[in-house]
């Protein structure tokens, strides 16, 4: 459905995305993840044919965007960082406009933006004037407009922000609602959105794919080890006590009174790691375990093990 | 062809539908009324005694050089400062209010979005006009004279607008500011007639020549007097052309310089 192959991006002499290459099949709903300025909206852009790139090449539904741009707009629905809105305009005359721009037949304009005002839930404020609706309005303005002319795929570009968190889940239960008949990439920085809502993740870090996968197989990259939490009462130096215990992968000392440890999964592990913070007499206030989850890959990914010994 | 006639509509709607529009219409009506009438009536007391205007400019005594033509030159007058606050929104505001994002990721080329919003502007400067024939057609029925030469006329401020507005489009798709727009806007308007003016500070007969052909003075001046010449129309469509040509090629910039 859209193949990137080998995208570079320069701004000058900043490469926003280096030599980015995936593949997303029809139906999935891909996260695109990576901390701010990582070269997601670069990357969506040039998907949209909103901009060239420096080098490489996007086919979407078997059309190059360079060559064939009509064919490939004609086929995306794209919600941009900012929603292009005329605040000037009626939300139902908007959506009309949209339409037409789109291309979609004349006799079809009415249905569609019916549906899209259903969908998103803005049926009761489609005769207000955009400039008069909140924040969270104007998005879901954004998002009927991406949607308005049913296209293939669907590019979002963080469809959540300014949005209230019962809208939020209102917007993830119409993504999974849209997930089969569209194609859909959405780009955020918020964790919890890509694993409520994605079946794919690309995670991208200084312009550079660090890890492509399913959610399920990037949550298996730390699995088979436990991440636990120990605090003791007073502060005590029990690092290499602690590090010489068999099964204990590392240690991080967060303060004097605080470590983090990681251990291969084995109940008897954390037995030993107790006794042996008692036996030091530094008195043993908090010892809880947690798996490693997403959140951890991704900020392995990003900002590196010297910080997180996740 | 149909992406253009949908930015056509909307921009036509948006202009009637936005209050600076009729502010500067009213504001253009009000100082036609004062100057038509003033210049109706010195009309009216000169050929009222004209027996007594001993040599006088024969041209004074016929309505079309004494009312009509000051009447037009005001309307010009106007059009240097009302055309870029018309257009000087049309494609600023859309880069400012990332709108321009939508338009670029549509499946329309950028031939589509200079002609709609062109044609758009045009038919709001023909409205303008239009409104000022109000002020011959009242006149008709006091005097008579002949239509042509003041139709004729009308051609030729019809086509020096249109060269505004395309010159205009221009410097609203050069900025995100659409008072830097407006501003740019009038400098070109301007600009444009102190052209023709530079040919007095050449002695060189070439550059006399070039420059006096490029004068847009020149070729308003045939049409001002009834008659339209070929390569005074060939002279304005190609200056519309070359800025339409530019908005088109900076729009299109904006995919590989963003």
């Amino acid at each position: 459905m859209i193949e990137v192959s080998r995208l570079s991006k320069n701004y000058g002499e900043h490469q926003a995305i280096i030599d980015l290459s995936f593949t997303i099949e029809k139906g999935e709903v891909v996260g695109f993840l990576g901390p701010n300025g990582a070269g997601k909206s670069t990357t969506m852009k040039i998907i949209t044919g909103f901009m060239a790139p420096s080098s490489g090449q996007v086919k979407v539904c078997g059309f190059d965007v360079f060559e064939n741009p009509i064919e490939v707009k004609k086929r995306i629905g794209y919600l941009p960082e900012t929603p292009p809105l005329y605040t000037d305009m009626l939300v139902e005359d908007y959506l009309k406009y949209v339409a037409a721009l789109k291309q979609v037949p004349k006799n079809k304009i009415n249905a569609l933006v019916e549906n899209s005002l259903k969908k998103t839930q803005l049926t009761e404020v489609k005769r207000r004037l955009i400039q008069n609706l909140s924040k969270g309005f104007k998005q879901r303005v954004g998002i009927a407009q991406a949607l308005v002319s049913e296209p293939e795929v669907l590019v979002l570009d963080e469809p959540t922000v300014g949005l209230d968190p019962k809208q939020v889940a209102e917007i993830r239960d119409l993504i999974k609602e849209l997930q089969g008949e569209h194609t859909i990439i959405l780009s955020t920085h918020i964790l919890p959105e890509v694993q409520a809502t994605c079946s794919k993740v690309i995670i991208i870090h200084e312009g550079k794919i660090v890890a492509q996968n399913s959610i399920d197989q990037i949550e298996k990259m730390n699995q088979g080890f436990l991440l636990l939490t120990v605090k003791t009462k007073r502060p005590g130096s029990i690092e290499s006590q602690l590090k010489n215990i068999q099964g204990v992968d590392s240690v991080e000392v967060v303060s004097a009174q605080h470590y983090r440890i990681k251990i291969t999964e084995q109940d008897h592990i954390i037995d030993r790691i107790a006794n042996e913070v008692i036996k030091s007499g530094s008195g043993l206030l908090e010892l809880s375990p947690s798996r490693a989850n997403l959140e951890d890959v991704f900020l392995k990914l990003t900002y590196g093990q010297s910080k997180v010994e996740a | 062809m149909y992406a253009t006639l949908v930015i056509f509509k909307k921009e036509l709607a948006g202009f009637f539908k936005s209050p600076l529009f009729y502010f500067l219409s009213f504001m253009m009506t009000i100082l036609l009324s004062i100057l038509f009438s003033i210049s109706l009536d010195k009309f009216a007391q000169t050929s009222s005694n004209a027996m007594l205007q001993f040599g006088m400019q024969p041209q004074l005594l016929n309505i079309h050089y004494s009312v009509f033509l000051p009447h037009l030159s005001i309307i010009n007058l106007i059009f240097i400062f009302l055309i870029p606050a018309l257009t000087m929104k049309l494609i600023s505001e859309e880069k400012k209010v990332r709108t321009f994002d939508l338009l670029l990721t549509s499946p329309i080329n950028s031939v589509s979005i200079v002609l709609g919003k062109y044609l758009a502007s045009l038919v709001v400067v023909c409205g303008l006009i239009g409104v000022s024939f109000v002020y011959p057609l009242v006149a008709s029925r006091v005097f008579e004279f002949s239509w042509a030469p003041t139709l004729v006329a009308a051609l030729g401020i019809f086509l020096v607008a249109a060269v505004y507005s395309s010159m205009n489009l221009l410097a609203s798709s050069l900025t995100e500011n659409s008072l830097v727009a407006f501003v740019l806007s009038i400098v070109f308007n301007l600009s444009i007639w102190f052209v023709g003016a530079l040919n007095e500070s050449f002695d060189e007969v070439l550059i006399k020549n070039i420059l006096e052909h490029i004068s847009l003075n020149n070729h308003l001046a045939g049409l001002i007097e009834g008659t339209i010449r070929t390569n005074g129309l060939v002279f304005f469509f190609s200056l519309i052309f070359l800025f339409c040509f530019l908005t088109e090629r900076v729009i299109e910039s904006a995919r590989w310089r963003a």
